[in-house]
C-alpha cells in the first residue's frame, strides 16, 4: 500500500478513532475515579469527572473537525481529477464517516455529562 | 382502576410525558412519511422530482433525525436520571409478595414500633416513600401504575422503588409477573392520607386488638382461636401469633379483602371463611365450609370489629 493509501484510509478512519479515544478516557477516568471512591474529586474548583468528560468530547470533536475539513478539501481536489474514481469513493466515505463521528461524540458526552458517573 | 396514564407521583408523570412526546411525535413523523411516500407514488413526475433531490435527503434523511434524536436523547436521559431517585427523610416500608397476597411491613421509626399489615399500603401524601421488596416463595412484580415503574420481588434479594404521592386517592397496585393460579387476583391498595391523617392510622395501627365486649363477637373470637385460625394468623394482644398468613390485628380497618378481591364488610369476611378455595382455588387457606351460619356470623362479626 503506498504511502497515499495509507493516508487516505487513516482519514476516513479518522473520525471513529477520535470517538474510540474518547470513549476510552471517559470511561478509564470514570471508573477508575469510581472504582477508587474519589468520584466527587475536585481539581481547581471543577469536578474531574466531568471535566474529563468535556475536555474528552472538546478535543476528539475539533480533532475529528479537522478530519472533516481535511475530508472535504481532498474530496473537492478529487473532484478535478477525472479519472481517480477510487480516490473520489474514499474522500466521499470520509467526509461521510467524520460528519456522523461528530454527532456520536457529540451524543456520547452529552450522555457521559448527564447520566451519574458511578450508578 | 389503576391506570399509568392518571399519573400521581413525579416519576409516573415524567414516564406520562415521555411516553407522550414519544407516542405524538410517532404518530407525526409516521404521518408525513407515509403521505410523502404517497406523494411520490402517484405524483406528476414533474412535481415530484423534488422529493429525489440531494437538498430533501440531506435535510429530510440527515438533518432532521440528527435533530430530533439529539433533543430526544438528553430529555430521555435526564427522565431517567431524575426516577426512582432515593430522597432523605424517606418512609421506609417493606411489601413482601407471597402467593397470594401482600405482606406489608412498616419497620419500627423513631419511637413508632414496627407493625404489619396486608394489601394495603397507607402513605402520607408529599413524604417521600421508600419502598424495599422481596418475595417469600416465588418471584413475583410490585407495580402500582399511577405511581412509577414496576419493580420485580425475588425470593432472597431486596429491590427498592421509590415514589412520592402527590395528592391523596387511592391507586390500586397489581402483581405483574404470572406467580400462579392466582396471579390475577393478587392486587392492593395505595391509599395516600394526608400527614396528619397517616400519624393516626399509624398510631391506630401499632395498638394490639381490642378485646370483643358483646358476646356474639367474644364468642367470634373463641371460634377464631379453636378453628386454629392463629396457627396462620396474628392477631396481637391475643395468643394467635401465626406468621403464615396476613397479620388481622385490624383487618376491619381494611378496605378490601383476598387482596382486592372484595370489599371489606361482614358479608364478605364470612364469604370468604367459608369458601376460600371457591373465590381464590389454590389459595394458601382453607375452606371452613363446615361452620353453622350462627358461628360463621359471629367469627366474621369479630374479624370486622378488628379496626
Ligand atoms: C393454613 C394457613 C391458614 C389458616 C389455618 C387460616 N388462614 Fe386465613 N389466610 C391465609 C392466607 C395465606 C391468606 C391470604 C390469602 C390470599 O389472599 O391470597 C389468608 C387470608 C385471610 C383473610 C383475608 C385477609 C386480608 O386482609 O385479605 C381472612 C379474613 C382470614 N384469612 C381469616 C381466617 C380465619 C377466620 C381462619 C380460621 C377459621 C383462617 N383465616 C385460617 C392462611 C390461613
Ligand atoms: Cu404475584
Amino acid at each position: 500500500m503506498s504511502g497515499r493509501r495509507t493516508g487516505q484510509v487513516l482519514l476516513m478512519l479518522a473520525g471513529l478513532i477520535a470517538w474510540a479515544v474518547q470513549f476510552t478516557v471517559i470511561y478509564g477516568v470514570t471508573s477508575t475515579l469510581c472504582g477508587r471512591g474519589w468520584a466527587d474529586a475536585t481539581l481547581f474548583g471543577f469536578g474531574i469527572v466531568p471535566a474529563t468528560i468535556v475536555s474528552a468530547t472538546l478535543i476528539t470533536f475539533a480533532a475529528t473537525a479537522v478530519a472533516v475539513i481535511w475530508s472535504i478539501k481532498s474530496h473537492r481536489q478529487n473532484a478535478k481529477r477525472p479519472a481517480a474514481t477510487t480516490d473520489g469513493f474514499m474522500s466521499h466515505v470520509a467526509i461521510l464517516i467524520n460528519g456522523l463521528s461528530l454527532v456520536v461524540i457529540l451524543w456520547h458526552g452529552i450522555s457521559a455529562l448527564i447520566l451519574p458517573a458511578c450508578a | 382502576m389503576q391506570s399509568a396514564l392518571d399519573p400521581a407521583g413525579g416519576d409516573a408523570s415524567r414516564i406520562y410525558w415521555l411516553t407522550m412526546t414519544m407516542t405524538v411525535g410517532g404518530i407525526l413523523i409516521f404521518l408525513s412519511v407515509t403521505s410523502l411516500l404517497l406523494y411520490a407514488i402517484f405524483a406528476p413526475p414533474e412535481r415530484r422530482a423534488w422529493l429525489g433531490s440531494r437538498r430533501t435527503i440531506i435535510y429530510g434523511g440527515l438533518a432532521f433525525p440528527i435533530i430530533t434524536l439529539s433533543a430526544l436523547l438528553p430529555y430521555g436521559l435526564i427522565v431517567m436520571r431524575d426516577s426512582d431517585v432515593p430522597k432523605a427523610g424517606a418512609l421506609p416500608i417493606e411489601v413482601i409478595g407471597e402467593q397470594y397476597w401482600w405482606r406489608v411491613r412498616y419497620p419500627a421509626d423513631g419511637d413508632r414500633v414496627a407493625f404489619s399489615t396486608a394489601n394495603e399500603i397507607i402513605v402520607p401524601v408529599g413524604r417521600p416513600i421508600a419502598v424495599s421488596v422481596t418475595a417469600a416463595d416465588v418471584i413475583h412484580s410490585f407495580w402500582i401504575p399511577n405511581f412509577g415503574g414496576k419493580i420485580d420481588m425475588i425470593p432472597g434479594r431486596i429491590n427498592r422503588l421509590n415514589f412520592t404521592a402527590e395528592r391523596p386517592g387511592i391507586y390500586r397496585g397489581v402483581c405483574a409477573e404470572f406467580c400462579g393460579d392466582q396471579h390475577a387476583r393478587m392486587a392492593f391498595d395505595v391509599i395516600a392520607l394526608e400527614p396528619a391523617a397517616f400519624e393516626t392510622w399509624r398510631t391506630e395501627q401499632a395498638k394490639p386488638a381490642q378485646d370483643p365486649e358483646v358476646p356474639l363477637l367474644a364468642r367470634g373470637r373463641e371460634l377464631f382461636r379453636a378453628g386454629g385460625c392463629g396457627s396462620c394468623h396474628a392477631v396481637r394482644g391475643t395468643e394467635a401469633n401465626g406468621q403464615f398468613g396476613p397479620d388481622l390485628t385490624h383487618v376491619g380497618s381494611r378496605r378490601t379483602i383476598g387482596a382486592g378481591q372484595f370489599p371489606n364488610n361482614i358479608g364478605t369476611l364470612a364469604g370468604w371463611i367459608a369458601n376460600t378455595q371457591h373465590i381464590k382455588p389454590g389459595v394458601r387457606m382453607p375452606s371452613y365450609g363446615s361452620l353453622t351460619g350462627e358461628d360463621l356470623r359471629a367469627l366474621a362479626g369479630y374479624l370486622e370489629s378488628l379496626r
